[in-house]
């Protein structure tokens, strides 16, 4: 068995915080973290996870207090300012996934009349928290980008570690107008103010400015990946830009995003230069997939049978850039500004712009739609979005399946579903 | 109304009567095809700007068996959505506009097929914030300003301060009504039946509001009537409901005439609501002053009215309940929700932990829209009433 493997049936069989506070002081332990680095084949990935193993262990040590959980699309710029440690229980559900506890977590939260049509990222994270998982937040700031259940699932969470009045809820307008920007910076403003007068900090518009530029240096990087991606298609192993969720929006703000996303870079770009020198050894042409939404947390075949039948996924709209360089003079109007231009704000137009303008930047063959159940945002839009693909000739993949409760996937389905896909894409 | 109610007549004659719909808003009826109309789904739509342009504020009920809005939709996705829009494929030529709002996920995504596959019926959204307080009633009424715009655009008429004046003055006068004969209903619930209580709050939705006013001022006079003499003389009228639990249900779009009907037959009081087709929609007025913005006005009583699940601030929600629980004496809830309700879903977890607190008992259903198994739901109900 595993390093890997060893973990998960530890945690499995003690699910709970003071064992999982255990296992984080064990193996971010430098030799151990070292040997489980070995485990990953690229730079980048070893990078990620050994940055996520210190800063859990950092998150439930209790020494990096402020706490504060944020969900996936606040800007994470804000939290390194104030100096709050962010947690994510949403990607924490998927961690509950990959380590095979949503069976637990999600039983939780049922037996806490949280209903089984509720999405099982937000179920599942609320199941944690009632098993007291996580580390106890000091705040809680959410927002209703892009969808109902964040800023529902992080209040009860509030309600349940007696913080109500840390609670902030970051409304995102419709549409982007001028009144839209000025509405959003005064709260973005104002939740901030606040949290500097109960920590009785006081504000420090250079941490906000540094935040801002490391934010800014992120983004170019995180561009020049996605300029490399446009034409590479000799991955290296494993590599699945669906990881990277959690960097992308989560460590927004800080030089640990940076050095990733250069490492990222790197790995891309040797893999590129190799492409270039040896060529694409294969018989049959390789596929281009644009992976709309995002993919099951737990083990699975997807990217395995999509790899054997020559398909690589060029791009996922997960990690396209949507906003501009922020302005750190202006950092709150900055920070509304990038929520603004989130495409999974407002109309589906905004997500079909983008679609469109990647399946183009990445010549996509074909797009998967991965319609994770009880995602009413995404899966709502998915007929727009397929009818739009369509007129470009490009075929969609609806693809039924639940990221986080393998329970709710059948297996077999799916790969039934896939290989027809893949049959139509090679006709 | 023409009907004489003398208070020596059949209780049983007078029930008929209090509850024949058809004949005591005939008017009502056929009121909307002479003007224009514009469509709207939620409580959050302000109507008063849509009568200020001329044209009747309809809701969309959605009363299509779900067929093709299949293929637009997921299969778990808010079945009233999906049957508005399989009445809206079927006939959305009656509407000259659809109003929406960002109310939840479903219905943006609900704006967004209309739009894309409704293109010739002009379609708006209106912005709603989350938040209670000053910055995000200044933004509404901002929002509730292009809203107006999009109506003089679609009339080629400008609305001006004095036309919104006098909608605010009709509409308020609408609720005003409504929460007397709420009171009636509450009082009377012994005469009159669920099902009618709620089919008079659909009429004040779908039909044009002064016609409507017209018919329900006569209604509360003739059943005040009924009350009087009964009151006056002696037994003949006396309720038969005074041993039933008093009852509160809570949900959402609730407007399910099979559901009204069942629970007409049981042994309950239905005591209070909660709802998008009744309290949610009449409660409170809008306050103007002289020197007040209108718009303004008009955003503040949207944002203050009986909230619905999608606020931020859930525990004011709680209180608003609690309050009516308290007065109404209500000895169990119902939480009746139309499946894939997330909004209503998440509220769920948090009412149940608050309703024990109180020594509440809460009875969960989850419901589809216009396809009511009532079998099984009438058993679960009266397991509940028979705990209580």
């Amino acid at each position: 068995m595993g390093i890997k493997d060893r973990l998960k049936t530890g945690i499995q069989r003690n699910l709970n915080q003071r064992y999982i506070k255990r296992l984080l002081g064990i193996i971010a332990v430098k030799p151990v973290l070292y040997a489980y680095g070995k485990t990953f084949t690229s730079a980048s990935d070893r990078y990620l996870n050994i940055f996520t193993i210190e800063s859990l262990k950092k998150a439930y040590s209790g020494s990096s207090r402020p706490i504060g959980y944020g969900s996936l699309f606040v800007p994470y710029e804000m939290f390194y300012a104030l100096g709050i440690t962010p947690f994510l229980p949403e990607v924490m559900a998927g961690f509950t996934a990959g380590l095979g506890l949503a069976p637990q977590t999600l039983k939780e939260a049922s037996s806490n009349w949280y209903s089984q049509d509720l999405c099982t990222f937000h179920r599942s994270a609320s199941g944690a928290a009632e098993l007291d998982l996580f580390p106890r937040p000091d705040y809680i700031i959410t927002s209703n980008l892009a969808c109902d259940a964040a800023q529902k699932s992080f209040y009860l969470n509030s309600l349940k570690y007696g913080i109500e009045k840390n609670f902030y809820l970051i409304d995102v307008p419709y549409r982007y107008s001028e009144e839209s920007l000025r509405y959003l910076t005064g709260q973005i403003k104002n939740i901030c103010m606040d949290i500097c007068s109960k920590t009785g900090k006081k504000f420090d518009i250079s941490m906000f400015e540094e935040a801002i530029k490391l934010s800014n240096e992120f983004r170019k990087w995180a561009i020049e990946v996605g300029s490399l991606r446009k034409i590479l298609l000799n991955y290296p192993p494993y590599f699945n830009g669906l990881n990277f969720i959690l960097p992308f929006h989560g460590l927004a703000g800080t030089k640990e995003a940076v050095v990733l996303y250069k490492e990222i870079y790197k790995d891309l770009k040797k893999c590129l230069d190799e492409q270039n020198k040896e060529g694409l050894d294969r018989e049959k042409p390789l596929k281009r997939i644009l992976w709309l939404h995002l993919k099951p947390y737990y083990r699975n075949e997807i990217f395995d049978i999509l790899y054997k039948e020559n398909c690589r996924v060029v791009f996922e709209e997960i990690n396209h850039v949507c906003w501009p360089e922020l302005d750190y003079k202006k950092p709150f109007e900055s920070l509304a500004k990038k929520m603004l231009s989130n495409f999974l704000a407002g109309s589906i137009d905004n997500r079909i712009d983008v679609t469109l303008q990647a399946a183009h930047d990445y010549k996509a063959d074909g797009a998967i739609l991965f319609s994770h159940w009880g995602c009413r945002q995404s899966n709502g839009g998915a007929r727009i979005i397929k009818d739009s693909l369509k007129k470009l000739d490009i075929p969609t993949l609806v693809l039924d399946g639940d990221c986080v409760d393998q329970g709710n996937s059948s297996q077999g389905q799916v790969k039934t579903r896939l290989q027809g896909f893949i049959e139509i894409l090679n006709s | 109304m023409t009907q004489d109610i003398r208070n020596t007549e059949n209780p049983d004659k007078i029930k008929d009567k209090i509850n024949d719909i058809e004949y005591l808003f005939k008017n009502t009826l056929f009121s909307v095809n002479k003007k224009g109309t514009i469509g709207w789904f939620c409580t959050y739509t302000p109507e008063e700007l849509i009568i200020a342009g001329g044209l009747i504020p309809v809701r969309i009920f959605g009363r299509k068996k779900i067929i093709k809005s299949e293929s637009y939709f997921p299969i778990n996705f808010c079945p009233y959505i999906k049957s508005s829009w399989e009445s809206l494929l079927a006939a959305a030529d009656n509407f000259r506009a659809l109003i929406f709002t960002n109310s939840c996920d479903g219905m943006r995504r609900f704006f967004d097929i209309a739009s894309k596959y409704l293109d010739k019926i002009p379609s708006y959204l209106l912005d709603v914030p989350h938040l209670k307080n000053r910055d995000s009633a200044d933004f509404f009424a901002s929002n509730a300003g292009d809203m107006k715009m999009f109506i003089e655009k679609l009339n080629g008429k400008k609305i001006d301060d004095k036309k919104i004046e006098n909608a605010i003055k009709l509409t308020n006068k609408k609720r005003s009504l409504l929460k007397e004969y709420s009171r009636i209903f509450n009082k009377l619930s012994f005469l009159i039946d669920i099902p009618t209580y709620y089919k008079v709050m659909e009429l004040s939705m779908i039909s044009d509001p002064e016609i409507f006013m017209e018919d329900l001022e006569k209604y509360l006079v003739f059943i005040g009537n009924i009350d009087k003499a009964s009151t006056k003389n002696g037994t003949s009228l006396k309720s038969d409901h005074s041993d039933y639990p008093a009852i509160m249900i809570i949900g959402n779009f609730i407007a399910e005439e099979k559901l009204w009907e069942m629970l007409s037959t049981m042994n309950l009081k239905l005591a209070s609501e909660d709802l998008c087709t009744s309290n949610r929609y009449f409660e409170k007025q809008v306050e103007t002053s002289d020197s007040e913005d209108l718009l303004k006005s008009i955003a503040e009583r949207y944002l203050n009215k009986p909230q619905c699940m999608r606020m931020a601030d859930l525990s004011s929600k709680l209180v608003e309940i609690e309050n009516n629980i308290v007065k109404n004496n209500i000895k169990g809830v119902i939480f009746i929700t139309l499946k894939f309700c997330d909004n209503m879903l998440y509220s769920f977890p948090l009412l149940k932990q608050r309703l024990n607190d109180m020594g509440i008992p809460v009875l969960y259903l989850d419901i589809e829209y216009n396809n009511f198994s009532e079998g099984q739901i009438k058993t679960r109900v009266q397991a509940f009433l028979e705990m209580l």
